[in-house]
């Protein structure tokens, strides 16, 4: 069947093209027109905006944390109102795995990254996927705290080792690509330390955090993953903490790194509270370190919770929970922290994060290279994101915002000083084109022949906020699922992993070692097609060349 | 091999199925309760909880409740057996109840560690078995009084009526302090909110300056994974219901018991894959259990159901990691899953009450 979509204006970035043209969906796939060739089916767009569907690279929407996020409050949901047709029997509003899928599908994005499983809790994280409808989804495996790889580096047993270790539990867990949080952190928080900096030591090991990021980004450039190395970095939310991101862009030495939720380490010293953006330092230093890339975690205001396997960072912002609740986890070779937290438009710290993001957005030449998140839920709900693009595409809009904040928060922070608007190209790049190319999904995030029929349509208006939050269409595999943001149907997607080449002897080694520290075979740790219960649950994510 | 009974006479299958569904369909206000299954047992029940509109609980959401409502209101740390294992220095076994919970803990813990238990002697069994284990408490011990008692001295504050004499309450406050990695290991079902919180704040207070966590031991019947389905399926723990068409959590309100006591649910789905344990109600109500071997009193329809990770392949709860795990078989069997049998059910239901 051949569907035509007719008319509209077809800002397609990764193609480099922007103008109105037809688009045309056979078998779930874009194709070429072909002259004399009807449509079976044909939806007018003219006056529309089409663009590939939305990508998201770091989202935290499945696993433990996320779930014992919502156990922890259960008066927690989705901030977004969000109409469903009656005959859904899922429920509607709540913050979990149905309305996730939902929410997502009417904005118009299809492919979700869930940045941080540890290798543990892989298996949970898959079963939670596997229940989120609609989007295609793919996970980052977190190493980096674990005894296994900070032995490695300890006993110098060199990167063709490490590289084993790495593709393993890859294989092991079906991630996508490789996420270090607090290098070493969460080991060296169980030895009783509580702060930790980039060339700190764990203790025990001798090995140095910077070592540590160095080896996993050395290790993920030579399996060729189609993800660089996913940083987040030491010291989160600390103010000064500019320092230690300025270092760890440094450290990247022309190699691919990714740096997460960039917003919570643009603090400065400066200033009457000793707190200060450091946003314009940092877009300078993403500026120029070409193999850099960022995503930016932008703060918006209201309750949310904080959801982080950085458990020094969570332990230490326990006593700063709003409302006075949390939970700490000194888990296997790794923790976690859930620590609720409501973003205040009165709060000067609060009003300080919510400029340092946009700052980075805004100051950021480079559209390729910076990525559009809140780090869902930890800066706000992913929910959020039609506010951003509409404070993005709009200084006056964002004159308004300032005008209701704090005039000292703000008097901190360059923002007033910025004129630029993003452009649909701009955003179309920051959350299509680009996510797809730092994933290594080629037929995703552009409308190319060949490519997915991920597609979504929007309304134009003077209301770029509803005009995100409401797609007028979506189109996921080429299967209309959302007309008018609300949800026609709910086809399960897929998930996407990596399956680099390695030595196997590494296969006998992690089975006696899971013996010797765990007393169980890793067999019970391993994801497999069957455990998920779904027909094809995963999809393989071709390594580099 | 017989696999399903309509009144305590065999049946066949598809009849007990259309059977099943009709009674749950016809209801107005069921609860799929016991749910003493793995992963996909779980996710088949809170969707046919959804088609139905009715609700669901574990046969020890108490227990865990006890525990969730601690964090859900104060705040906790926890680690994981292996953890303990690995790294602990310093062990507070607090209660009784803990070889019944998990039988293992001796080989997996004791031994290696400096271990304390605060418990009443008497309910300490075979405690010189095991060496380097002191256990503080005579018959009469309080325990609610001696957390509060040493969370007390822990923060250099004055205490009375505490429980054992003061200088070893200081003794014991040191060597907490002292700990590199202490944990403190509970079993939920033998405290109530306020001892678990007492205990929870006092392991938070000595991670001012030492490392100290918390081990709360699992629950059986996989209730910790079920409880983790739920969380991610609804955005609530057990006791939750849907009779709204929204996911409503109220741990009064879906009490399953309560429910079908108070005469409020009309109709019964008893999951038990793990044994033969019986609903706790009183009242009679029109059940349909789902149970490892036969013989739950009082079902209107009964049909057998292989045990998790021993007849079929199984993804549940492993308290040695706390986390969910892919169990094989350990002796395949033909014996359906519950997730077989529930799946069934909704294909059976009603065009008008299907997901």
């Amino acid at each position: 069947m051949l569907t035509r979509l007719v008319g509209g204006r077809v800002i397609d970035p990764g193609n480099g093209r922007d103008a109105v043209r037809d688009v045309f969906i056979r078998d779930g796939r874009i194709v070429d027109a072909r002259p004399g060739v009807t449509a079976d089916e044909t939806y007018n767009v003219s006056n529309k905006i089409v663009m590939a569907g939305g990508i998201d690279i770091h989202s935290h929407i499945a696993g433990n944390n996320e779930t014992m996020g919502r156990l922890l409050l259960p008066e927690q949901r989705y901030p977004s109102e969000f109409p469903h047709p009656g005959h859904y029997p899922q429920p509607r509003g709540a913050w979990n795995t149905f309305e996730t899928g939902c929410l997502y599908a009417a904005m118009g994005f299809t492919t979700v990254v869930e940045p941080a499983v540890l290798p543990h809790h892989a298996l949970q994280a898959h079963l939670e996927l596997a229940d989120i409808p609609i989007i295609d989804k793919a996970t980052l495996t977190v190493l980096g705290n674990d005894d296994f790889l900070l032995d490695l580096l300890h006993r110098r047993e060199g990167a063709n080792a490490i590289r084993g270790y790495v593709a393993w539990t890859l294989a092991s867990s079906r991630g996508l690509g490789i996420k270090v949080i607090n290098a070493g952190g969460a080991a060296a928080f169980k030895d009783n330390v509580r702060t930790f900096a980039l060339d700190d030591e764990v203790p025990g090991y001798g090995v140095s955090s910077r070592a540590i990021v160095k080896a996993l980004q050395l290790a993920v450039h030579e399996l060729q993953l189609p993800h660089p190395l996913h940083v987040h970095c030491n010291n989160l939310g600390i103010p000064g903490n500019v320092e230690t991101a300025l270092a760890t862009i440094a450290a990247a030495e022309g190699l691919p790194l990714h740096l997460a939720h960039l917003q919570f380490y643009g603090y400065g010293k400066e200033g009457p509270r000793g707190f200060s953006s450091g946003g314009a330092r940092l877009a300078e230093a993403v500026n120029a370190a070409k193999s850099v890339t960022v995503d930016v975690g932008q703060v918006m205001f209201g309750q949310t919770v904080t959801i982080s396997c950085d458990v020094l960072r969570q332990f230490n912002a326990r006593n700063g929970a709003r409302p006075k609740k949390w939970m700490i986890y000194d888990g296997d070779s790794n923790g976690a922290g859930i620590v609720p937290y409501d973003y205040r438009v009165t709060d000067f710290f609060n009003a300080v994060q919510w400029a340092v993001g946009l700052e980075l957005f805004l100051l950021t030449n480079d559209p390729w290279r910076v990525f559009f998140t809140t780090d869902h839920p930890n800066g706000a709900p992913f929910t959020a994101y039609p506010e951003i693009i509409a404070l993005l595409m709009d200084r006056d809009l964002r004159a308004e915002w300032m005008s209701r904040l704090p005039k000292e928060a703000l008097a901190v922070t360059t923002l007033a000083s910025i004129t630029r608007e993003h452009t649909l190209t701009d955003i179309a790049i920051m959350t299509r084109a680009a996510p797809a190319k730092l994933l290594g999904l080629k037929d995703r995030g552009h409308l190319g022949a060949g490519a997915l029929a991920d597609i979504a349509v929007y309304e134009p208006g003077d209301n770029r906020t509803k005009m995100f939050r409401e797609a007028a269409l979506v189109f996921k595999g080429g299967q209309l699922v959302v007309r008018d943001g609300a949800v026609l149907d709910h086809p399960f997607g897929r998930t996407f992993r990596s399956q680099p080449d390695y030595e196997r002897a590494i296969n006998a080694r992690m089975r006696d070692y899971y013996e010797e520290r765990y007393g169980i075979s890793p067999d019970l740790m391993t994801v497999s097609d069957a455990a998920i219960g779904r027909p094809e649950p995963f999809e393989i994510v071709p390594c580099l060349n | 091999m017989a696999e399903a009974w309509i009144r305590s006479k065999s049946a066949a299958l598809d009849v007990a199925i259309a059977e099943a569904a009709n009674l749950l369909a016809g209801s107005r206000f069921p609860v799929i309760a016991g749910l003493g299954t793995d992963v996909a047992g779980a996710r088949a029940a809170v969707e046919l909880a959804q088609c139905l509109g009715g609700a669901i609980d574990h046969m020890h959401s108490e227990f865990l409740l006890r525990d969730l409502d601690v964090m859900r209101e104060a705040g906790m740390m926890v680690t994981t057996p292996n953890e303990a294992r690995l790294r602990a220095d310093f062990l507070l076994l607090v209660g009784p109840g803990l070889l019944e919970t998990w039988p293992a803990l001796p080989t997996e813990l004791f031994g290696k560690r400096r271990t304390v238990w605060l418990c009443p002697d008497t309910a300490v069994k075979d405690a010189s078995a095991y060496k380097n284990i002191d256990v503080v408490g005579d018959a009469s011990f309080d325990l609610p009084v001696m957390l509060a008692v040493l969370r007390a001295r822990c923060a250099g504050r004055p205490a009375a009526n505490a429980p054992v004499a003061m200088a070893a309450i200081d003794a014991l406050v040191g060597e907490l302090r002292e700990a590199r990695f202490g944990v403190a290991v509970w079993s939920a079902a033998q405290h109530d909110r306020l001892t678990i919180e007492m205990l929870c704040g006092l392991v938070n207070d000595l991670n001012q300056s030492t490392r100290f966590s918390g081990l709360p031991l699992a629950t059986a019947d996989n209730a910790d994974g079920v409880q983790q389905v739920t969380g991610w399926m609804t955005g609530f723990p057990l006791r939750t219901g849907f009779g709204r068409g929204l996911p409503e959590h109220d741990p009064w309100r879906f009490d399953a018991s309560r429910l079908i006591d108070s005469g409020e649910a009309d109709c019964a789905l008893w999951i038990s894959a793990y044994g033969t344990r019986p609903p706790a109600w009183k009242r009679g109500v029109p059940l349909v259990a789902l149970t490892a071997e036969t013989g739950t009193p009082r079902a209107h329809v009964t049909i057998a159901v292989g045990r998790p990770g021993i007849d079929h392949n199984a993804v549940e709860h492993l308290p040695a990691t706390a986390t969910l795990a892919a169990l094989s078989a350990g002796k395949p069997s033909t014996a359906m899953s519950v997730a077989t049998v529930l799946g069934r059910i909704i294909a059976a239901l009603p065009a008008a009450r299907r997901c």
